[in-house]
Formats: structure tokens, C-alpha cells, sequence
């Protein structure tokens, strides 16, 4: 063996070897070349101007109210009548600050309402015994599931004018809500990333030594204050290190400010504004971009250095590690089980509704029904609104019909329900009796039918009643026989396989999950040997280049998406031009290359935390064992170590290959440079953005993913016998 | 089997010098410990001759090999680890065949060298189970197999015996020196238990702080220890700042409190001496070439087998052990009480910490 003294100081081992040598190199020069070139490259060019050093373009982001606007534009809500009903609509939008400051101040409430949720619930789950916990831990486990647009897409719908929400809303308050633009947003994010927080607060919590509350308790703290002054503050560096990844990943988020893209607020983000412009072909981009790429990198970093050393500083929870304790868990007291079930438990079950209704959605399925009840009896009850004035004898009468239908046969059998649409026709007056006779045209249905369930539709057809005037107005009683043509022409929904087979068998939807399959996988490979080397360099050898690869490693957490995405435009346009690498190459590019590379760095601090935890675990007088009895330091690595680590090894990978498999950022963009070899997440972001598909079929491919999900976590679980091991910074 | 050289070897692990440039001749054959407490090195010696460490500067010798920088797999020098370092995912048979697999011996051969192996260690019929099924002991022997089996040009042993019960640690500390007897090969032992070292070495090199203070056969460092570190550190002895006052060639008179004791050899250069008495050597009774010392009764503490009277002469407690119980029957607290030693079993030795 060669004795080299750089060896030494750069590896920490006096004998040049070379598998220790590649342990600290590959996975260093992978990330430099991968990760921070790109990003450097990035750099160059939003730092020049005209070919010279200059700060040009970030002053003109921080000058153009575009993108920092003060005071804000717009009013958070908008009071609107609804056309046709005539009822009260509430818009929160949110207000314009400009593109840098929307993002800051969405990822600041989104991170807020986040910690909150995801505080109380660890709280109430690490420390609370109540009947249907289990209900709690399982449905906690909902909200985990990763399905990229369409849990985004149902939050939208359900606080539509006609959604979910207002189905309850309206009837309580008389008016209807809607979320749009960075105000829901807002909420898509909050309710997809509170998890995050949920997990790594429940950790924290339970990691706490009892002792240290019971010596609080003994002396004289109890309930909330004790609480604030032992519990909190312990648990803080945790919660706020889950809090510090909701912020980023709210940040860098693409799906929600995608899913509300309808309304022009919701575009005005940083992250939705560096895509924007992946979204117009390919060829040359703004240094402009650049510029505020990297301000989203420098807020991310930020944050990101920020909790790492908060977090380095106060390792409290650490401190006492010896044995395993019993945590400690109380009985709810009255008002704590009012509060566990009037308040808690709703918005529990309000925030699985978005991964039940991308389920719900993917298996439901709509169409159009046209039955006839010509030639039976069906009968309408209800009123006609109308100012008109009432003369004795014939008038003409406009107005609006409200009604129920109470019975019907037909092609579509019994059916019941109520309408509302415009009358137009006569009234024949006598006294304060009155005739009505006319049309209703696309009055809208809504009832049930018995062999088809709920339905809705618009309805057309003739009206003929009788009524009586009051002084409200003419308030009829219309009885219809066999008036009614073509009733209902709604929209039938069922129990569906077809999304699910048509995602399968449809070759043009079924090679979007092939190819996402075949780059997460072999991102995967890439991973797992990126782990282990990196992980076996900074386990086991203390060199000088130790620290910086520790730090290289957990790094992508910190670089958003988009940034990658970016930045590998850049660079590989500039260093790769005319190759499948480059991606304004508009023929040849082949978004699998650059794919893989995003995936495997995006998606390394997942599984090299999980293989470093491994390693930890096992002495390493147990390697040296093997090489002292004469095995070669390759032989040790795979006759001890491997095999020792191995379930760490495939508990982080599996939870790679579920997180390539939803990767968004960088699918959406590079990726949809060229659909044949796109992701699922391009195809996805495709069917939210135009109709190129029906929604029902990404919630299709949403089922997909939480089922790769699912598999994939209860396979680990089964094997490891281990927790699921979740994402978090320390 | 291999005599082993370590010539001036320095380690520093950042800043701290964990080994003072440290020279060792370990003899063919022979069993050597290395005995210290925590911190003073000789762990790091024995890694450094296993290969799991090297060192700044000097050089290691097996024979007329220079094996400084040669790794461990190629050294030969195989270690016993402290927590034994059995691999649990292997059976004892295969963690005792990894070493001959290594080599690529024949099946057959593998099995007759583990099965010789086992015997040695009075293991023969635990081929199969793995280590979490054996006790400490078990493990330990396991470990000391799977180092045997190789045929070690040195067997290293790392505190073998601190994780053993109290009675297993001295069944162990006889196995282990019956095995070195009957294969006759060269064993580096490193303890920091002085009684452990005395009753199983061929010779011990007792360590402070990044230096060997005094290599010899456990006789040699028990009765003529080198320096105060070494005299202190084997067991319960009596250490007494004193002061030389006159000198004469290598004869001295040395006073402590009021007490002037003359005829003492002494060859240091330093006046601030500590004079090194053992507790057994102090006599109740006048003895040969002694001298005396009076002064008044601290404690009496009753061992069983033996006595010890611990005097307090002015501010200084000075502790005798006695065998005879009819020599302290006459003793009370507080009462008088003269001490009586011989010239021969003072040791004057430069005040060192």
C-alpha cells in the first residue's frame, strides 16, 4: 500500500485506496457536476450583463411591480352576485404584492396554518389516549400520500361555487364561498404539506425523556404551562425543522399555482413564473429568469442554513437518549375530548377529503343521460318569481321557476329532485287565481334517480299549472303531466374501472408510466450507490473532505425544483448543445438523461440518510474485524456491511423510487420538452393545464402513485420491522 | 510468530498526541501487556499494530519485516476487540471460517481448523448458533476462535476480560494464558486492570499519557517501579511528597512533615521526591536496617485475611497491611503507633505529577 500524505488529510486515511477514494469522489464529483454546476451556471448568467459582471437583473426584478408591489393590488375578497341565481358569492383571491413577495407570503401562511395543524395533531397523538385513535393514525396516514395536481385539483373543486364546501355552507349562511387564485393556493399547499410538520412534531414529542415533564409536573407546572415552558420548547427544533421543509417545498411548489391557473393570481408566483416560460417552446431564456431563479434558491438555502443550525444548536431532545421509555400518554379530560371530536376529528376528515376525492374522482365516472318521461306522469311543484304585473286575463309571464319534482317514469325510472330555471309563456289571471302555461329551457336539475343515484342536469320542457297570487308575487302551483320532454338531460355518475383501465391499456397514458417507471428505477440504482458511498466516506473516515460531502449530500432538499430544472437548461444547452441532452434541442432531446440525473440528486437525501442512519448502527469493529482477519476492504464492505445495512439500504430506496415516481418540478418542465419520453407528472400537469385528457384519468394515475405508495410502505415496513421513516432536516 | 518493534512511534488525532513517540521490543512468544488507564494510549498502540491505525512518525517491525503502513488485512496481527465484534448475521462457525475463507483454504480444511479451533476454546457443538444465543463468555471465546483459526503472527487482545462478570474474568484470564502456553505464540494484552496484568503477563509495559513509563516482568514493576506514576498506579501503595535535604553520592536523607529519614538511595536529580513505601512492607515490629516512624492511630480496617492500620503522621496518612492480627490487637484509634520499614523497601523516586 502507498502511504500519501493528501489521502490523509483529504480522506482521513494515510493509505491511498482506491475504494475509499471512490467512496468520497463519486459522490462528490456526481453532485458537483450535477447539481451545483448547474446552479453555478445559473449564476453566470444572471449575474452578466451585455457580456459584463452586473446586478441588472435582479435590480430590475426588485424594481417592477410585477414583482414587488407595495402597497398590494387587488382586495383579498370579492363580493359578486351569480348570474342566472342571483346568489351571493365571496371570492377570496388574496392580494397582489408582486411575484417575489406573493411567494414569501404564501409560503409564510402556508407554513404557519401547517405547523399549527401539524403540532396539534402530533401533540394529540403523542400524548392523548381517545377512543378512535386508530381511526386518527390511520387517517393521519391519508394526508401523507403524494398525488401531484389532483388532491390540488379537488381542493379547488370542493371550494367551488357548487362544491363540496358550499354544499354546506350555503344552506348555514345564505351565501356561497369560493377559494381562488394565491388564496387557494394558500390552502392546496397547507393541507398537502402539513404532514410534514405532523411527522416530524410527533417525533419530537415522543422523543422527549418523561422525566423531564414529571420533574416539571413535581415541581407544581401543569396543563398548558407546562406545555409552553417544557414540552414546546422541547419538541421546537423538530417542529421547526418540518416547518422549514413546508416552506420550501411551498416555495418551489408547482402543482397548486398549476391547478388554479385559471385565475391569473395564482400564476403570479415565482415558481409558477419560471415555468411559465418552459411553457412556450424551447430556445433561449431570459437571464431575467435566471435572476429570480436564484433569488428562490438564495430564500431556500436560507431557510434551510437557517434551521440546520438552529437545530445543530439546540439538540435537546438528544440529550437524555438512554433506553427506550414509555411515553407518556393521558386520558382526555371533558373538554379536551370536545375539543378532540368537535374540532379536531372535522378537520382531520377535512383533510383526507383531497386524497378521497382524487379516489373518488378516479373511479367515479359521469355521463350523459338523456331519458324521457313523455307519457308519464311526472309532477313539478314549485314557484315562478316575476315582477311582472298581474292583470285579470291573459299576460304574458317571464320569470324564474323553483321547484321540486316529486315523481317520474321513464327511461331513467322514478326520480326526484329539485329544479330551478327560466319560465317563459302566459298566465291567464281570474281573480287571484292564475293559469300558467310555457316553457322552462335549461333549467338546472338536481335529484336522484333509483337506478342511477344522484344526478344532475339541465332539463327542458313545457309547464302547464295553476297558482295563486300572494303578495310576495305570483306563487303557483304548477302540476305537469307528460309535459316535460327529455327529463333529466344530466350527468349520470357511477362506479367506474374505466379510468383504470384506460390508464393501463391506452398505450398513449400507459407510456407515461413506463417511462416514469424506468427513470425512477434507475435513478434508484444511482441512489442507493450514491448513498452508500457517500455514506461509508462520512461514516467511517474523518478527512477534510468529510464535512463538505456530509453537506453536498442533504443539499437538494434545499434546491427547489424548478431551480434544478433551470439551471440544467442552462446547462446543458450550453455545455451539450445538439445532444439528446440539450434541451433546446427540439428533435433529438431526450428528457430521460437529464430526468434521471434530477431524480437521483433530487431525491439522494431521502435514502442517504437512511443508509447513514444504517451505518451508525453498526460498530465499526465489526469492518475491522473483517479486515484485520485478512478480507480485502471490498470483501468487508459486502460480506459485512452490506449485509448489516441492507434494510436500511431498501427502506431508502423504496422511498426514492416513491418520491421519483411523483417528482413534479422537473418532470413538468425538462420533462415536457418532449411527451413521448415524459413522466406521468408531465402528462398530469398537461390534463390540468388544456383538456388534453379527462381529469379523471390523472386522478387515475394519482391512485396509481398512492398505491405504489402504499405497497411500497407497507413492503418496508413489513421487511424492516421498522416505522416508517419520514423526511426531515436533523 | 513474530517478535514486534515499535521505534518512536507518535500518533496525533487532531490536536490531541495520543502517543509520545513511543519504542516497544515484544519478544518472541511472549506474552506482553500494556497496562494504563483510560486515555494513555494503549489502545491506540495496539490498533497501530493491528494496521486499523497508523502513525505519524516511526516505524513498526514484525522480525525484520517493516510492516508500519501495511494494511491489516495483509498483517497478520489479529485483534480480539473489546465488544468482540462477532458479525451477527453469521453463525459461529461462519464468523470462525471467515478468516480461512479469506484464504481460500480447501472446504475440508476450513472445517477441521474451525473445528480445532472450537476445541481450543471448549466451544465444540456451537457451530451453529449466532452470537445473540451465547453468553458473554461464549462470545468472547468465539472471538478469540476466529482470531486462532487464522494462525496470527501476534494475537492482540483489547481489555478481554472488562465486559466478563467477576468470576468469569478470572476463569477467562486462565484460558487465555493456558491457549498462549499451549500454542506458544506472541500475545500483545492490554488492560487496564494492574492485578489482571501481574497474574497473566510474561512482561508488562505500563503507559501514561502517550508514554511507556516502565517495561519488566510484573515482579520487577511491582517492586522496583521506575517512577511515581508506575508505583502509584500498581496498586494501593504509599506515596509521600517529601523533600531531599542532604545528598551524598546516591545516599540521601529525605525529610516528609518533621520526619528526617536518612540512608536512602536516591539517584534523580530533583530534590522534590516522593518516597514509595508499599503497605505490606511496613512492619509493626522493629525490623533490619529500618527505619521508624511514630505517629498516631487513624482507622484500623479488618479485610479478614488480612489488616490495615492507617497512621497519621503529622498531615500525612501513611497505610500498613498486616497478616498478624496479634500485632494490631494492641492498637486504638488515636492511641500511638510506630511504623518500622527496611532502608531495602523505600524507594525514593523524583516527584513526577
Amino acid at each position: 500500500m502507498k502511504v500519501s500524505k493528501w489521502s490523509e488529510r483529504l480522506f482521513g486515511t494515510p493509505l491511498f485506496e482506491p475504494l475509499v477514494s471512490f467512496s468520497y469522489l463519486f459522490p462528490l464529483l456526481y453532485l458537483v457536476i450535477f447539481l451545483i454546476i448547474p446552479v453555478l451556471a445559473m449564476l453566470l448568467i444572471a449575474f452578466s450583463y451585455n457580456g459584463h459582471p452586473s446586478l441588472h437583473w435582479f435590480s430590475e426584478i426588485l424594481g417592477t411591480t410585477d414583482y414587488i408591489q407595495i402597497p398590494p393590488a387587488g382586495s383579498l375578497v370579492d363580493k359578486t352576485i351569480m348570474p342566472g341565481t342571483g346568489e351571493t358569492l365571496y371570492v377570496i383571491r388574496g392580494v397582489d404584492f408582486g411575484i417575489v413577495l406573493n411567494s414569501l407570503i404564501v409560503g409564510a401562511i402556508v407554513t404557519f396554518l401547517a405547523s399549527i395543524l401539524g403540532t396539534m395533531f402530533a401533540f394529540l397523538m403523542a400524548r392523548y389516549d381517545f377512543r378512535g385513535k386508530n381511526f386518527f393514525r390511520i387517517a393521519l396516514f391519508i394526508p401523507l400520500l403524494v398525488t401531484p395536481f389532483v388532491n390540488a385539483y379537488v381542493i379547488k373543486s370542493m371550494f367551488s361555487e357548487y362544491g363540496f364546501i358550499n354544499y354546506f355552507l350555503y344552506p348555514l349562511l345564505g351565501f356561497r364561498l369560493k377559494l381562488d387564485g394565491l388564496a387557494g393556493v394558500a390552502l392546496a399547499q397547507a393541507i398537502t404539506y402539513y404532514p410534514i410538520v405532523y411527522l416530524n412534531a410527533y417525533a419530537s414529542f415522543i422523543n422527549i425523556d418523561p422525566t423531564l415533564e414529571e420533574q416539571a409536573e413535581n415541581l407544581g407546572s401543569r396543563g398548558f404551562h407546562l406545555f409552553r415552558t417544557v414540552t414546546f420548547p422541547l419538541a421546537l427544533p423538530g417542529i421547526a425543522a418540518g416547518a422549514t421543509l413546508v416552506f420550501i417545498f411551498s416555495l418551489e411548489d408547482l402543482a397548486a399555482p398549476i391547478v388554479f391557473h385559471g385565475d391569473p393570481l395564482a400564476k403570479k408566483l415565482m415558481s409558477y413564473e419560471i415555468f411559465s416560460k418552459f411553457l412556450f417552446g424551447t430556445g433561449e431564456r431570459s437571464p431575467l429568469i435566471a435572476a429570480l431563479s436564484i433569488i428562490m434558491l438564495i430564500l431556500a438555502v436560507l431557510a434551510f442554513l437557517g434551521i440546520r443550525k438552529y437545530v445543530s444548536l439546540r439538540q435537546y431532545a438528544m440529550i437524555s437518549k438512554g433506553g427506550r421509555w414509555k411515553p407518556r400518554v393521558a386520558k382526555p379530560r371533558k373538554w379536551q375530548a370536545l375539543v378532540i371530536y368537535l374540532i379536531m376529528l372535522p378537520l382531520l376528515i377535512f383533510t383526507i377529503l383531497p386524497q378521497l376525492g382524487v379516489i373518488h374522482l378516479a373511479f367515479t365516472q359521469e355521463h350523459t343521460v338523456i331519458g324521457n318521461v313523455t307519457g308519464v306522469p311526472g309532477e313539478v311543484t314549485g314557484v315562478v318569481l316575476t315582477n311582472a304585473e298581474f292583470q285579470q286575463g291573459t299576460v304574458p309571464l317571464q320569470g324564474f321557476f323553483q321547484g321540486q319534482l316529486v315523481a317520474g317514469k321513464g327511461k331513467i325510472g322514478p326520480i326526484n329532485g329539485s329544479l330551478d330555471g327560466f319560465f317563459q309563456g302566459t298566465a291567464y289571471v281570474k281573480g287571484n287565481k292564475v293559469t300558467i302555461e310555457g316553457k322552462i329551457s335549461d333549467a338546472r336539475f338536481q335529484g336522484e334517480t333509483k337506478k342511477y343515484g344522484f344526478v344532475v342536469g339541465y332539463v327542458n320542457g313545457q309547464v302547464k299549472g295553476t297558482g295563486v297570487i300572494t303578495d310576495e308575487g305570483l306563487n303557483i302551483t304548477a302540476k305537469i303531466t307528460a309535459a316535460i320532454s327529455n327529463l333529466p338531460v344530466g350527468k349520470q355518475q357511477g362506479f367506474t374501472l374505466n379510468y383504470i383501465r384506460q390508464m393501463l391499456g391506452n398505450p398513449d397514458v400507459r407510456k407515461y408510466i413506463i417511462n416514469s417507471l424506468v427513470y425512477s428505477l434507475i435513478a434508484v440504482v444511482l441512489i442507493i450507490l450514491l448513498s452508500i458511498t457517500s455514506s461509508y466516506a462520512t461514516g467511517r473516515f474523518k478527512g477534510a473532505l468529510t464535512p463538505v460531502l456530509e453537506s453536498i449530500v442533504i443539499i437538494p432538499i434545499a434546491v427547489p425544483g424548478i431551480v434544478v430544472a433551470m439551471g440544467y437548461f442552462y446547462f446543458f444547452h450550453q455545455i451539450f448543445p445538439g445532444t439528446p441532452f440539450d434541451p433546446t434541442n427540439l428533435k433529438g432531446f431526450n428528457p430521460a438523461y437529464v430526468l434521471i440525473l434530477a431524480y437521483s440528486i433530487r431525491r439522494l437525501p431521502f435514502a442517504a440518510r437512511s443508509v447513514y442512519a444504517g451505518l451508525q448502527q453498526v460498530h465499526v469493529s465489526l469492518e475491522e474485524a473483517s479486515m484485520n482477519l485478512g478480507a480485502s476492504r471490498w470483501k468487508t464492505i459486502t460480506s459485512i456491511l452490506l449485509p448489516m445495512i441492507s434494510l436500511n439500504v431498501f427502506g431508502g430506496a423504496m422511498l426514492s423510487f416513491v418520491y421519483a415516481m411523483s417528482e413534479t418540478s422537473v418532470g413538468i418542465t425538462l420533462g415536457s420538452l418532449n411527451m413521448d419520453k415524459a413522466p406521468i407528472t408531465a402528462f398530469m400537469k398537461d390534463v390540468m393545464m388544456s383538456a388534453a385528457g379527462s381529469v379523471n384519468i390523472a386522478a387515475a394515475l394519482g391512485v396509481l402513485l398512492i398505491t405504489v405508495q402504499i405497497t411500497s410502505i407497507v413492503i418496508v415496513n413489513v421487511i424492516t420491522k421498522q416505522r416508517y421513516s419520514f423526511i426531515g432536516l436533523t | 510468530m513474530v517478535e514486534v518493534r515499535l521505534d518512536n512511534i507518535v500518533k496525533t488525532f487532531g490536536e490531541t498526541v495520543a502517543l509520545k513517540g513511543i519504542s516497544l521490543h515484544i519478544k518472541d512468544g511472549e506474552l506482553f501487556t500494556l497496562l494504563g488507564p483510560s486515555g494513555c494510549g494503549k489502545s491506540t498502540t495496539l490498533r497501530i499494530i493491528a494496521g486499523l491505525d497508523f502513525p505519524d512518525s516511526g516505524k513498526i517491525w514484525f522480525d525484520k519485516e517493516e510492516v508500519t503502513y501495511l494494511s491489516s488485512s495483509e498483517r497478520g496481527a489479529v485483534l480480539v476487540f473489546q465488544n468482540y465484534a462477532l458479525w451477527p448475521h453469521m453463525s459461529v462457525f461462519d464468523n470462525v471460517a471467515y478468516g480461512l475463507k479469506i484464504k481460500k483454504l480447501p472446504k475440508d480444511e476450513i472445517e477441521k481448523k474451525v473445528k480445532w479451533a472450537l476445541e481450543l476454546v471448549k466451544l465444540t457443538g456451537f457451530e451453529d448458533r449466532y452470537p445473540t444465543q451465547l453468553s458473554g463468555g461464549q462470545q468472547q471465546r468465539v472471538a478469540i476462535a476466529r482470531a486462532l483459526v487464522v494462525e496470527p503472527r501476534i494475537l492482540l487482545l483489547d481489555e478481554p476480560l472488562s465486559n466478563l462478570d467477576a468470576k468469569l474474568r478470572l476463569e477467562m484470564r486462565s484460558e487465555i494464558r493456558r491457549i498462549q502456553r499451549e500454542l506458544g505464540i506472541t500475545v500483545l494484552y492490554v488492560t487496564h486492570d494492574q492485578e489482571e496484568a501481574m497474574a497473566i503477563s510474561d512482561r508488562v509495559a505500563v503507559m501514561n499519557v502517550g508514554t511507556v513509563e516502565q517495561v519488566g516482568t510484573p515482579r520487577e514493576i511491582y517492586e522496583n517501579p521506575r517512577t511515581e506514576f508506575v508505583a502509584s498506579f500498581m496498586g494501593k501503595t504509599n506515596v509521600i511528597p517529601a523533600r531531599v535535604i542532604e545528598r551524598d553520592g546516591d545516599k540521601v536523607v529525605v525529610e516528609f512533615e518533621h520526619f528526617k529519614l536518612e540512608g536512602l538511595t536516591y539517584t534523580g536529580d530533583s530534590d522534590r521526591v516522593v518516597i514509595v513505601i508499599r503497605p505490606e512492607r511496613i512492619s509493626l515490629k522493629p525490623v533490619e536496617n529500618g527505619i521508624s516512624l511514630t505517629g498516631k492511630v487513624d482507622l484500623i480496617e479488618y479485610y479478614g485475611f488480612f489488616t490495615e492500620v492507617i497512621g497519621l503522621f503529622g498531615e500525612t496518612r501513611i497505610i500498613a497491611r498486616t497478616m498478624a492480627d496479634r500485632e494490631t490487637s494492641g492498637l486504638r484509634p488515636q492511641g500511638d503507633v510506630t511504623f518500622y520499614v527496611s532502608r531495602d523497601d523505600i524507594i525514593v523516586l523524583p516527584k513526577q505529577l
